[in-house]
């Protein structure tokens, strides 16, 4: 997801052709040829800039429903355009699952077709395997220095990523399992008696009220985030 | 008819079929390097680019060549030979046309005027997985199983103008 202004302006994108299964986009303002992954224009005029990341959850929809009924403001949702409610495909990853992968980088571990958890903080970047971080969650690493956890929400689904500081402390994080009998509270303990929940923010203990710096992933195929990050290197603890 | 005729004739002919075969040629090679299933790299990928610009104007080029070629050639020529003139100018019409299409957008279906509604009006189930952003008090969710259809959608929250893309 992306900010579509570009040195001072406003663009509008549509779709111009695939290279390497990832999507060229156009603006129709300018014409200029941009890659969707990296949100970089590699042709015409605008050729060199770099949209800006908009931070984005991928969220199952009763989490986001739960989450957004909380806010003042509205929450909407995308509804089916007229037309082609019969054309939305619930079995789309397998269909794309077919599709020939055009590269193929083999030796870290990994099937081109692996969906994985792709973070960049300070330089680097790392491939989280999507299975390890539902069989793991909280996954706890550190990237160029920085301390990071993936979490797994209620829903098994849901994902986010956090900066594993707060406070100016380095904290850890651990899956902790409330039953009072009827329904099970998902939440997150940490080292300082802290308890935190999916949104990152701490609901009890010194850091009540406080929310954990949310970090941005790329869910993506192995081969595709190996592609546009050839230095990449890949979780396998 | 003399010689000269005759010589300067096959050679309105030869240009009329190359200039015809030319447009073609831009038509099938912008849609070869074009596409989709195939791994591109910095330099091919920067050459279909200029293909796809500059295409446009030189199949125009091309098509005025086959326009004035047809009306010289047309009145002195057998039915078979109209038969060919008529050819060069489909094809050549065929390919500026095409050359200027996105024909990514006709397979992809892009969203011309998106619509919301609130969550309680939304049919989605529970497990439905959303891409999600809040932008001041905003918030949207946009279906990935529609989203893995149209791929992008140019929204407005919270008056960020923000390209939904996947």
């Amino acid at each position: 997801m992306w900010k579509r202004t570009a040195r001072g302006r406003e663009l509008h994108f549509y779709l111009a052709g695939i290279n390497n299964q990832n999507f060229l986009m156009r603006d129709r303002e300018t014409g200029s040829w941009w890659q969707q992954v990296t949100g970089r224009a590699i042709a015409g005029e605008l050729a060199g800039s770099a949209l800006e990341l908009m931070p984005n959850d991928e969220l199952a929809f009763a989490l986001w429903k739960s989450e957004s009924s909380n806010e003042h403001g509205h929450g909407l949702v995308l509804a089916p355009v007229a037309g082609h409610e019969k054309d939305y495909d619930k079995e789309w990853e397998k269909e794309v699952a077919k599709y020939p992968v055009p590269l193929t980088f083999p030796g870290q571990g990994l099937q081109d077709r692996d969906v994985i958890l792709g973070v960049k903080l300070g330089g680097q970047a790392r491939a989280f395997p999507l299975a390890k971080v539902r069989g793991q969650s909280p996954v706890e690493d550190k990237i160029a220095g920085v301390p990071v956890a993936l979490v797994t929400g209620p829903d098994g689904e849901s994902m986010r990523v956090f900066r594993l500081q707060w406070n100016g402390m380095n904290i850890e994080l651990y899956r902790d399992e409330q039953s009072d009998g009827h329904s099970r509270e998902w939440r997150l303990l940490d080292s300082q008696g802290n308890t935190w929940n999916f949104a990152g923010c701490a609901t009890n203990g010194p850091a009540s009220g406080q929310c954990l710096e949310k970090i941005n992933f790329l869910k993506d195929y192995w081969f595709d985030w190996k592609n546009y990050n050839p230095q990449t290197t890949v979780y396998n603890h | 008819m003399n010689r000269v005729d005759t010589s300067e004739n096959r050679g309105l002919w030869l240009l009329l079929g190359l200039l015809a075969m030319f447009s073609l040629g831009l038509f099938m090679s912008l849609a070869f390097v074009m596409r989709p299933f195939h791994h591109r790299s910095q330099r091919p990928q920067g050459l279909a680019m200029a293909l796809k610009r500059t295409a446009p104007a030189l199949t125009v080029a091309a098509l005025v060549g086959v326009l004035a070629l047809s009306v010289r050639l047309w009145r002195r020529s057998s039915r078979l030979a109209r038969t060919g003139i008529v050819m060069a100018l489909v094809l050549s019409v065929a390919s500026a046309v095409m050359v200027r299409q996105n024909y990514f957008e006709w397979m992809f279906h892009p969203i011309a005027a998106a619509g919301f509604v609130s969550a309680a009006d939304a049919h989605l189930g529970d497990k439905e997985m959303v891409m999600a952003v809040r932008i001041g008090r905003e918030t949207r969710a946009y279906p990935i199983v529609q989203m893995a259809y149209h791929h992008i959608l140019n929204d407005t929250v919270g008056e960020v103008p923000i390209a939904v893309t996947y």
